[in-house]
C-alpha cells in the first residue's frame, strides 16, 4: 500500500516496521485475533520466569489520569510451556518475537537464556530489568548499573542471539545504567518500562491495587518517556527502542525524532486493538506527505553529549 | 438505570447470554468498560448502565446517531445446554444486565424461567425483569420479599445469577453449581492484559474477560475477589 521502506535494522536483527508490540500488553501473541498483525514489525512476549507464577491478587489495576496503573506481578506458565505451547507458533509468523526474560538472580536470567536458546520461535531476548510489580529481583537489577551490568551479562554469555535490555525510569540518570548494559553486551536498549505509582482509594482508605503500587503506563507517561529515551539514545551507540503512552503515529514519531530506532506500543493495544498498526500505516503516510522515501531519511534530533 | 441501544449487527447474531461487549467513547475514560449485552432486537444490541463518572455521563448524554466503538460479543457466556426444564435467574441490582438474553434463551430451550430480581430500595429495581414467573426482593422491604434476592429464590435445576460479588458468594454456598457473572476491573478485555484476574479455588487466576465472566459458582475463591467496584459496569 505505502512504497516508504519502512525496514529498521535493530542491532543485526532487520525489522519490517519499526512498530512493535510491548510485552506484558500482548500476550503470547496468539489471545488478539481481532488484530492486525501485518504491520508488526516485532512482538516481545509476556515476561516469563524458569518457573510458573501466579502473579497478584486483585484488584490489579486501576485507571488514573490518562493512564493506567497495573500490577499484574508477572503472572505466567512457565518457560517450559511457553516452550510447548506458544514457541512452535511463533515459528510459523512473518515477525520475530522476542521473549521477555526474568528471574530473582543473575544465574537465573543466565538459566533463562539458556532454556531459550536454539528453541525455534525464539528471535532474541529483552532482559526485564524494570517491572515494579515483583518482590524478587525485577526493578532492583534495573537501578543498580553493576547488577543491570551482571544480568545482561549473564544472558550474553549464553546466546548469540539478539539481547535487549528493558530500563526502568525510575532511576536518577538513565544514561549511566545505559552505558553499563551497553559495555556488557546488549545490542539494543528498551525504554522505558513503566513508572511506579500509587492510587488510593477513598472508601476504604488503602492502595487501589492490591499490591499496593503499580506500574504507570500510558499517555500519562509520554512525555517522561519521550526524554528518558532520547537521553538513553545519546547516551550509547547501540540502537534504543522508544516506549511510553504510545497511541498514534505522531506519538511514535517522537520518540523516533528524538533518537530511538524503532517504537514499542502497549496500554494503547488494550484500548484500540487496531493502533499497531494504525500507527505504522500512520508513520508511512507521514513519511510519505513529507517527501521522504524510506524511514532512514526521517531527521532526528540527537545531539551528542 | 439507562438502557443504550446499538446498531451492531454482527454482534446482535452472535452474542450469547452472559457474553459482553467493551466500550470506548468520546469523553470516556482512557480503557473501554465492560458491558454485559442486555437485550437484542434485530441488529440493535443494548446495555444498561448507571451514571456513576463523568465517562458513563457522557454515554448517557449522547444523541441518538453518535458512534462508540464496540468491541465484542466477548467471553464465555452462560450454558443452558443439558435438558433441563426449569432455571432461576437471580439479579442483584444492575446484575440484572446479561439476565433478558439469559431468559430468552432458556425459553428457547423450553426452559421454564423463575426471574427473582432485589435492589436495596424499590425505586432501584429494574422494572423490566420477564419470566415465568418474576419474585421481587428489596433489602428495606419496599416491594416483595423483604431481604436479598438469593434468600428469595426458590430451587431450580439450573441457577444462573449476576450481582454484586457478595451476593453470588451467597450463590455459591447455596448452589454450587450455579453459574454466575462476576464483576471484575478490566483492561483489554481480550485476554492478553490479565487484569480482570480471578482467584479460582484451586489456585491461581484466570480471566474475567477469556475464561469468564461466567462461572460455575463454587469455582471461584470468594474471599480474595474484591467486592466493592468503583464503576458499575458488570460484565
Amino acid at each position: 500500500m505505502t512504497k516508504v521502506d519502512m525496514a529498521v535494522n535493530i542491532g543485526g536483527l532487520r525489522l519490517r516496521g519499526p512498530v512493535m508490540a510491548a510485552s506484558g500488553t500482548f500476550g503470547y501473541g496468539t489471545e488478539v485475533p481481532l488484530l492486525e498483525r501485518r504491520a508488526l514489525g516485532a512482538m516481545v512476549s509476556k515476561g516469563i520466569f524458569l518457573r510458573p507464577r501466579q502473579g497478584t491478587a486483585p484488584p490489579r489495576i486501576a485507571e488514573t489520569p490518562s493512564g493506567m496503573l497495573n500490577a499484574i506481578g508477572l503472572q505466567g506458565p512457565g518457560v517450559e510451556a511457553l516452550i510447548r505451547d506458544y514457541a512452535p507458533q511463533w515459528a510459523e509468523w512473518d515477525f520475530p518475537v522476542l521473549v521477555n526474560i526474568n528471574g530473582e538472580s543473575a544465574s537465573e536470567y543466565g538459566e533463562l537464556t539458556s532454556r531459550l536458546d536454539g528453541v525455534p520461535g525464539v528471535a532474541g531476548f529483552e532482559i526485564n530489568i524494570s517491572c515494579p510489580n515483583v518482590e524478587q529481583g525485577g526493578l532492583y537489577f534495573g537501578n543498580d548499573p553493576r547488577a543491570a551490568a551482571g544480568v545482561t551479562e549473564a544472558v550474553r554469555k549464553r546466546t548469540k542471539l539478539p539481547v535487549w535490555v528493558k530500563l526502568t525510569p525510575m532511576v536518577s540518570d538513565i544514561g549511566v545504567i545505559a552505558r553499563a548494559v551497553e559495555s556488557a553486551g546488549a545490542d539494543a536498549l528498551c525504554a522505558i518500562n513503566t513508572f511506579v505509582g500509587m492510587s488510593i482509594d477513598l472508601n476504604s482508605y488503602k492502595p487501589r491495587l492490591s499490591f499496593r503500587t503499580g506500574g504507570l503506563s500510558g499517555p500519562a507517561i509520554r512525555p517522561l518517556a519521550v526524554h528518558l529515551a532520547h537521553q538513553a539514545a545519546r547516551a550509547v551507540h547501540v540502537p534504543v527502542i522508544g516506549i511510553g503512552g504510545i497511541a498514534s503515529a505522531e506519538d511514535a514519531l517522537e520518540f523516533l525524532v528524538a533518537g530511538c530506532a524503532a517504537v514499542q506500543v502497549g496500554t494503547a493495544t488494550f484500548v484500540n486493538p487496531r493502533a499497531i498498526a494504525e500507527v505504522h500505516d500512520g508513520i508511512a503516510a507521514f513519511l510519505e506527505s513529507k517527501g521522504f522515501s524510506s524511514l532512514a531519511e526521517l531527521p532526528r534530533y540527537l545531539p551528542r553529549d | 438505570m439507562f438502557v443504550v441501544s446499538m446498531h451492531a449487527p454482527e454482534i446482535a447474531s452472535h452474542v450469547r447470554a452472559g457474553q459482553f461487549v467493551n466500550l470506548g467513547w468520546a469523553g470516556g475514560p482512557l480503557l473501554r468498560r465492560p458491558f454485559s449485552v442486555y437485550r437484542v432486537d434485530g441488529e440493535v444490541i443494548e446495555i444498561v448502565l448507571k451514571t456513576v463518572g463523568t465517562g458513563t455521563g457522557a454515554i448517557v448524554a449522547m444523541e441518538t446517531g453518535d458512534h462508540v466503538s464496540c468491541l465484542g460479543p466477548l467471553g464465555r457466556g452462560f450454558d443452558l445446554a443439558g435438558g433441563a426444564t426449569s432455571a432461576v435467574l437471580i439479579s442483584g441490582g444492575l446484575g440484572v444486565a446479561p439476565m433478558p438474553l439469559a431468559a430468552r434463551d432458556a425459553r428457547a430451550a423450553g426452559i421454564r424461567v423463575t426471574w427473582v430480581h432485589g435492589a436495596r430500595t424499590a425505586a432501584e429495581l429494574c422494572s423490566e425483569p420477564d419470566g415465568d414467573e418474576v419474585i421481587w426482593a428489596t433489602d428495606d422491604g419496599s416491594r416483595g420479599s423483604h431481604g436479598t434476592a438469593v434468600g428469595a429464590a426458590p430451587d431450580a435445576e439450573i441457577v444462573l445469577a449476576c450481582g454484586p460479588n457478595r451476593m453470588l458468594a451467597a450463590v455459591a454456598e447455596r448452589w454450587p453449581d450455579a453459574q454466575v457473572a462476576v464483576e471484575t476491573y478490566m483492561g483489554c478485555g481480550t485476554g492478553v492484559c490479565l487484569g480482570c484476574a480471578v482467584p479460582l479455588r484451586r489456585g491461581g487466576y484466570d480471566r474475567a474477560c477469556k475464561e469468564g465472566p461466567v462461572y460455575r459458582a463454587a469455582d471461584i475463591n470468594w474471599p480474595a475477589l474484591p467486592s466493592q467496584l468503583h464503576y458499575a459496569a458488570t460484565a
